[in-house]
């Protein structure tokens, strides 16, 4: 059963919705967020998304959930200042695009057009400030190169007075050299002055010279230090702008970096820990660049217009189960592009109808009341021509069947009376479907059950005084006996009885009708036979009938009764005369054979 | 006169007494005479047979040791080592058969077989069973006559 489906309430996943597949990630602490801070990898082959290694279904994640049904809420973004603020992005990307191909470069008005654009951009609330983020950075970038190209002018004019300045020191040491001969030729009255004052000249010179060597060094670390930071100042921008699906922005972003930092060097400096390095490392395999960023970017852009366009193609084929995944994919990576925010209302609404059946379906299946979910499968049938509900009504067939079953077993605790065994089953089957209409109809019967009690005594008094007659001209009255298997027994044994004894009374009838001498003979010698058991000879139908076969065999009874009489007499002669005259008048009788047998055997055997 | 009258009296008295019991001697034994009549006769002498009473009473038929001569036909015969109980049917009851036993020490003359019709010359007599017990009523065949 898939986790969406999943009745008994518990979930496959985590409370965030990660499922914890990985043996290695138990115990690990879920990621706290799932947008804004990181980037959803949709993998559409089963709509699952990964992030920092485990997957989501976005199709049972509490979180897409609620964002997808708030965008199903929203109206699209279809206002004037959202028409205005997409023409600008797009007039933007439009612009930037022309710049990615062949050597062409953006120059710095170029670039300072993007900057406005943006800062327009930004004035628009659904932006959420983020072109302007763009645009100071940009700029920001900007003002450091430029400072640099100050700091490298200024460098050169140093280099230039340094020259000058070298120039001039060596022409003033020259200078001092050729005086030196000279006064070595003129000694004494030449004099020193003019040598003395070269040689200071000449220091301060070298003063000044190590003073402008020293500040094109100090230049020269400033644009070193400073372009670093403008660049991871830029990069973290646009990194941002991926993890927060504002993919516009990083497309832009990405294609002005390369105008913006000229050096070539496009490696986006990230931390090796960061989730952000392993997410990109996580993809290609190799350290992140300014280029992964722009092709993830226009993948997820091109990714979510088709899913848009998957949804228009399914919804104009009523696959409203179709176009609402695709739909919860789209919004789920990239809520803020223009096709997703445009999403028309009124095929909102129908995605939103079909999405509230599928919730209820959830929400019925979480609670067991498995009609509610067979009605809603029909429901969802109707409205989406490619729905397959065998899976929901497979499951709830079953689910409902185990449930008749544990009633069944219940029942049949209840009839045997064991109460905890009946309490064990009717709870299961109260659990496993709690809305089960045969719990009613248990009760019911437990009710109409308690309500047999007046009968059932009524019963056991009759068969404790042998009335199987009555019991059994009042079957139908008593038939409620037969919940209790004890009595139930007594019941049929009853019904069973009289139903013989009025078969027999009924073949005995035909049978004295058919021979009206030795008829009624046959009829009473079988209900004499039958008249030992007790059960027969209480019966007062049986008793009737009885005296009646045998008044009509009068003299076959007669020679019975006397020569039974005489036999217990040791009459032995007149016994055997006797039974020979009942054989007189039935010659099959069982009865006469017997005394014949046995009186002529004890005649036989004695002595005279 | 007075005395004379008492005497009258007196006699008279004594002769109803006398009368009347002569009448009930007479009476007592008139019925005796009836009762045993089948007896009253010579023992050795056939009587007639009243299948009816013996039916009710054999003993009493054996207890007088009479004779009886009957005719009836054989309409069954069952064997027990060598005794024999034969089962006859009488000329004018058809709905009475008549057990007769004919014993292994008397045996007869004649072959009695079923279907036929015979004269037996039987008596009434009472027999012991192995446990001591009476037998009563038996009517034992005497003698078989071909008819």
């Amino acid at each position: 059963m898939p986790s969406s489906f999943d009745a008994s309430g518990r979930s496959t996943q985590t409370q965030s919705g990660v499922e914890n597949n990985d043996p290695n990630r138990v115990g690990e602490t879920p990621p706290p967020q799932m947008f804004g801070m990181e980037l959803p990898l949709l993998d559409p082959s089963n709509d699952t998304m990964s992030y920092g290694g485990a997957k989501f279904d976005i199709g049972n994640n509490a979180v897409v959930r609620e964002r997808f049904e708030k965008f199903l809420s929203q109206t699209p973004d279809n206002t004037e200042q959202s028409r205005v603020y997409r023409k600008n992005i797009e007039a933007i990307l439009k612009y930037t695009q022309k710049y990615t191909k062949g050597a062409n470069r953006i120059g710095s008005k170029a670039l300072v057009s993007i900057g406005m654009g943006l800062y327009e951009a930004s004035s628009y609330p659904g932006d959420g400030g983020q072109a302007g983020a763009l645009a100071s950075a940009i700029v920001s970038a900007l003002d450091v190169q430029r400072a640099n190209r100050r700091r490298d002018e200024a460098n050169a004019e140093l280099d230039q007075e340094i020259d000058k300045l070298i120039k001039k020191t060596n022409t003033l040491t020259n200078r001092n050299t050729q005086k030196g001969v000279r006064s070595d030729k003129h000694a004494a009255g030449a004099g020193t002055s003019g040598g003395v004052s070269h040689t200071f000249q000449i220091a301060a010179n070298t003063s000044k010279i190590a003073e402008k060597k020293t500040k094109q060094g100090a230049n020269e670390a400033a644009s070193q230090a400073s372009l670093p930071i403008a660049k991871v100042n830029y990069q973290s921008v646009l990194v941002g702008f991926l993890l927060q699906r504002r993919y516009d922005h990083a497309v832009i972003g990405a294609r002005v970096y390369r105008h913006v930092f000229r050096d070539g060097n496009t490696r986006v400096d990230l931390d090796k820990n960061s989730d952000a390095y392993k997410m990109f490392t996580g993809i290609s395999g190799m350290p992140p660049t300014i280029t992964t960023i722009d092709t993830m970017a226009s993948n997820a852009r091109r990714e979510v217009d088709q899913s848009i366009d998957a949804v228009h193609g399914a919804l104009a084929q009523n696959k409203l189960g179709e176009a609402t995944n695709r739909l919860i994919t789209a919004v789920a990576v990239g809520e803020y592009m223009q096709s997703v925010a445009t999403f028309p209302a009124k095929d909102r609404l129908r995605i939103a109808d079909y999405w509230n059946l599928r919730k209820q379906s959830l929400s019925a299946l979480n609670a067991r009341d498995y009609d509610k979910v067979e009605e809603i499968a029909q429901e969802m049938k109707k409205m989406d021509v490619a729905f397959d509900d065998s899976l929901l009504m497979s499951y709830t067939a079953g689910k409902k069947r185990q449930s008749d079953f544990a009633l069944r077993a219940a029942r049949k605790a209840l009839a045997e009376g064991k109460d905890e065994e009946f309490k064990k089953h009717a709870t299961e089957a109260a659990i496993i479907w709690p809305r089960n209409p045969n719990l009613q109809k248990g009760e019911e019967e437990i009710a109409r059950l308690d309500s047999f009690e007046p009968q059932k005594a009524e019963f056991r008094v009759l068969y404790d005084r042998k009335d199987f007659r009555t019991i059994y001209k009042e079957r139908e009255r008593f038939k409620v006996v037969a919940t209790d298997p004890q009595l139930e027994k007594k019941y049929m044994e009853s019904i069973e009885l009289i139903a013989r004894i009025d078969a027999m009374l009924a073949e005995l009838k035909s049978v004295a009708l058919q021979d009206r001498t030795m008829g009624p003979c046959a009829a009473y010698e079988k209900l004499y036979e039958m008249k030992a058991d007790e059960r027969y000879s209480t019966d007062m139908k049986f008793l009737d009938e009885f005296h009646r076969y045998e008044s009509e065999a009068n003299n076959f009874v007669m020679a019975l009764r006397d020569a039974e009489d005489c036999r217990s007499r040791r009459e032995y002669g007149s016994a055997l005369a006797g039974y020979y005259r009942a054989r007189c008048f039935y010659p099959h009788s069982k009865l006469a054979k017997k005394g014949i047998e046995e009186v002529t055997k004890v005649i036989v055997e004695a002595t005279y | 006169m007075a005395r004379s009258s008492r005497r009258g009296r007196g006699k008279k008295k004594n002769s109803t007494q006398l009368i009347m019991g002569g009448l009930c001697l007479l009476v007592v034994l008139l019925a005796g005479m009836l009762f045993f009549k089948p007896s009253a006769r010579s023992g050795t002498e056939p009587q007639p047979f009243n299948i009816a009473q013996y039916r009710q009473d054999g003993s009493r038929f054996a207890s007088t040791g009479n004779r009886y001569i009957l005719e009836g036909k054989v309409e069954s015969i069952e064997s027990h080592g060598g005794n024999r109980m034969v089962s006859v049917s009488m000329r004018n009851n058809r709905n009475e058969r008549l057990p007769l036993l004919v014993l292994e020490m008397n045996p007869q003359p004649i072959n009695i077989t079923r279907g036929d019709t015979f004269i037996f010359d039987v008596s009434c007599r009472t027999g012991r069973s192995a446990d001591g017990n009476e037998v009563k009523g038996i009517l034992v065949v005497n003698e078989v006559k071909a008819k």
